[in-house]
């Protein structure tokens, strides 16, 4: 007993509580909110281990989640007012998905946070909520194995979760899927234009009185293009070839030309107007726009869950279903963020009506317990099931040093 | 998704980890492989790309060699292989939370490269009541790791030397290292005996050795 409780005590002195002042709250966006969301890029690692919610008793859901510091705090606030356990893993200080399909984020990890953080003394039952989005990363029938805890699928955005608990932990088809919506997408603008706008900096011993002008075009620019995001999704193309292209996340219509032209017009009217044209003035902030919309359109796919990268091969694998094998267990609709799937529960057969969809997470063939389903290249060469469990995806670029077993050879 | 500044590659690993102790590494390896007898069971927690590893297999000793990367024990057994040590080195994919699956009492050394700097408190706990209770009566561990300098000053020399080091080795291999603060509490805490610490002369990296009590139950 007394062991239990030093332990419990170790996790619960390690956090303080979320502020419950409104200033305080504030305070929270401003420490930690603004500054990580501005450095998206980077990791942000916090403490791993326990963190108790409320007041949870022996019965209370215990959550997993990873330890960037961001994360955590969105969990934490998630769950305020309910009690329950969180436990943070160590994801080296990556968001979930990036980190679980990256290799960053694995069964060790929950493993090891299950076994050392003394959760085990606390609750009474063995039931483990793990973030959909980990699913690359981890296998529920390993952490089983290892710890006799039994995991489920909690819901892709950790806002969901107080919904998701309150309906007994099932989930409806939103919860599980990933979406690009407003505030993500500003955030998104403001991970791309803060780094770019302290690039701009560089400029000031030549162009002192542009800095802030330009600083301001490339916030501009990077709002425009990312609020605007719904008009143009449906022509990105996931699987152009884009390098040498400038703007090639744009497929054939080259949405940022459009808006780089609306743009100038713009400037030329105003100009114009005011009395001030010139055409170095033209040329001037023609050639700015242009570099910074360049900038900006270098991985506009890959900045969105809705796209791999389109600066990474992996893209262009294609996800591909054995009918022998599939016995429609559903496993791979459960942990699909795009929603790619469609389950047959007569026929016991998956199908992939969205294919297009896909993003090559890897989540899927992770999930299936018969190994149903793999990735094609485009050389038409195999990636197993059993490649992507020991490796994940291609993110460390490196996976050819796995030999043999890392590609076979065509199946058929 | 925003991964690319993620990239690692593991076999840049073993340069910059030499980058960034100096070459250092190397000498506390082989100093502390020495005490590594010949004939004698040994685990490597932690392996990476199996430097420790392959110094204990050199010196004749079954090794066992865990840790969590796959992709580093596939180089690390790639390495063993090209040494010709693939019968005595056996690697498994596992942490140190998966210690416990180990037999009480069947190691006569426990070896491990800056492994426990990369885990959290509670890690560092758990995985070192577990190699005290794997070791043998007498049985050795052998750790080195980089470790918080003991004293503001030296603490304040480290930094100036650490910071561009570090960037450095960041942007050549993506790879850094961490220091970990009062491992020498924690391993007496574990129960075992302390046998000698012997610490960098800025004191940040440390070489620990210490051994099961002979009359441990």
């Amino acid at each position: 007993m007394i062991d239990a409780g030093m332990t419990a005590g170790s996790g619960r002195t390690r956090f303080p509580p979320p502020a419950r002042r409104s200033w305080g709250r504030l305070l929270d966006y401003v420490r930690i909110d603004v500054p990580q969301t501005l450095l998206r890029m980077l990791p942000f690692p916090c403490r791993t281990g326990l963190v108790k919610i409320g007041n949870p008793g022996r019965d209370a859901p215990v959550l997993l989640t990873c330890n960037f510091h961001l994360t955590r705090e969105r969990v934490r606030r998630a769950l305020a007012g309910m009690d329950a356990y969180l436990l943070v893993a160590n994801s080296r200080g990556v968001n979930v998905w990036c980190a679980a399909t990256g290799g960053l984020f694995t069964n060790h990890d929950v493993i090891s946070v299950l076994k050392t953080s003394g959760i085990d003394r606390l609750v009474d039952h063995r039931r483990l909520i793990l973030p959909q989005l980990a699913a690359t990363g981890i296998e529920g029938r390993v952490v089983h194995e290892k710890t006799g805890w039994r995991t489920l699928w909690g819901p892709v955005d950790a806002r969901d979760l107080p919904a998701f608990l309150n309906r007994g932990c099932e989930k409806t088809e939103a919860m599980g899927t990933v979406e690009f919506p407003l505030q993500q997408r500003l955030e998104m603008a403001a991970a791309w234009a803060f780094p770019i706008s302290l690039v701009t900096l560089l400029v000031w011993p030549f162009w002192a009185r542009g800095v802030l002008p330009l600083m301001a075009l490339v916030w501009c620019l990077s709002l425009l293009i990312f609020l605007s995001f719904p008009l143009y999704r449906d022509r990105l193309d996931g699987k152009r070839k884009q390098v040498g292209f400038i703007f090639f996340d744009f497929g054939e219509r080259g949405v940022p030309v459009v808006l780089w032209l609306l743009f100038m017009a713009t400037l030329t009217v105003l100009a114009a107007l005011g009395g001030a044209f010139s055409w170095g003035m033209v040329a001037r902030w023609g050639l700015s726009a242009f570099v910074i919309l360049l900038i900006l359109g270098l991985d506009l796919t890959g900045s969105t869950p809705m796209f791999k990268s389109g600066l990474h091969e992996d893209r262009l694998l294609k996800i591909e279903l054995d009918t022998d094998l599939c016995k429609g267990a559903g496993f791979c609709e459960k942990v699909c963020p795009t929603n790619v799937f469609e389950v047959d529960t007569d026929l016991r057969m998956a199908s992939l009506p969205r294919a297009g969809q896909c993003v090559q997470c890897g989540a899927c063939i992770v999930q299936c317990p018969f190994d149903a389903l793999y990735l094609r290249s485009p050389e038409d060469e195999i990636v197993t099931p059993e490649t992507i469990r020991r490796f994940k995806l291609n993110l460390l670029g490196h996976r050819k040093i796995a030999g043999p077993t890392a590609v076979t050879q065509a199946k058929r | 998704m925003l991964m690319r500044i993620l990239e690692s590659a593991p076999s840049r690993y073993d340069f910059g980890l030499r980058l960034i102790t100096l070459g250092r590494l190397d000498r506390a390896y082989d100093r502390l492989a020495s005490h590594v007898q010949a004939d004698t069971s040994v685990l490597d927690v932690g392996c990476g790309t199996g430097a420790l590893t392959l110094r204990a297999a050199r010196r004749g000793a079954r090794v066992k060699a865990i840790d969590i990367n796959a992709e580093m024990l596939e180089i690390a057994r790639k390495k063993a292989d090209a040494a010709g040590f693939d019968e005595e080195v056996e690697f498994v994919e596992a942490g140190v939370a998966e210690l416990d699956a180990e037999a009480s009492a069947s190691y006569d050394a426990v070896i491990s490269g800056l492994c426990f700097s990369e885990l959290s408190p509670d890690e560092v706990r758990y995985g070192l009541a577990q190699i005290a209770r794997i070791l043998k009566p007498g049985g050795k561990l052998l750790l080195a790791d980089e470790v918080r300098p003991p004293t503001p000053l030296k603490r304040l020399a480290h930094l100036l030397i650490r910071i561009p080091l570090v960037a450095i080795t960041y942007l050549v291999t993506q790879q850094t290292t961490h220091a970990v603060d009062g491992l020498d509490r924690e391993i007496c805490d574990a129960g075992l005996e302390s046998v000698s610490v012997r610490l960098s002369p800025l004191g940040s990296f440390a070489e620990f050795i210490a051994r099961r009590a002979l009359e441990a139950a």
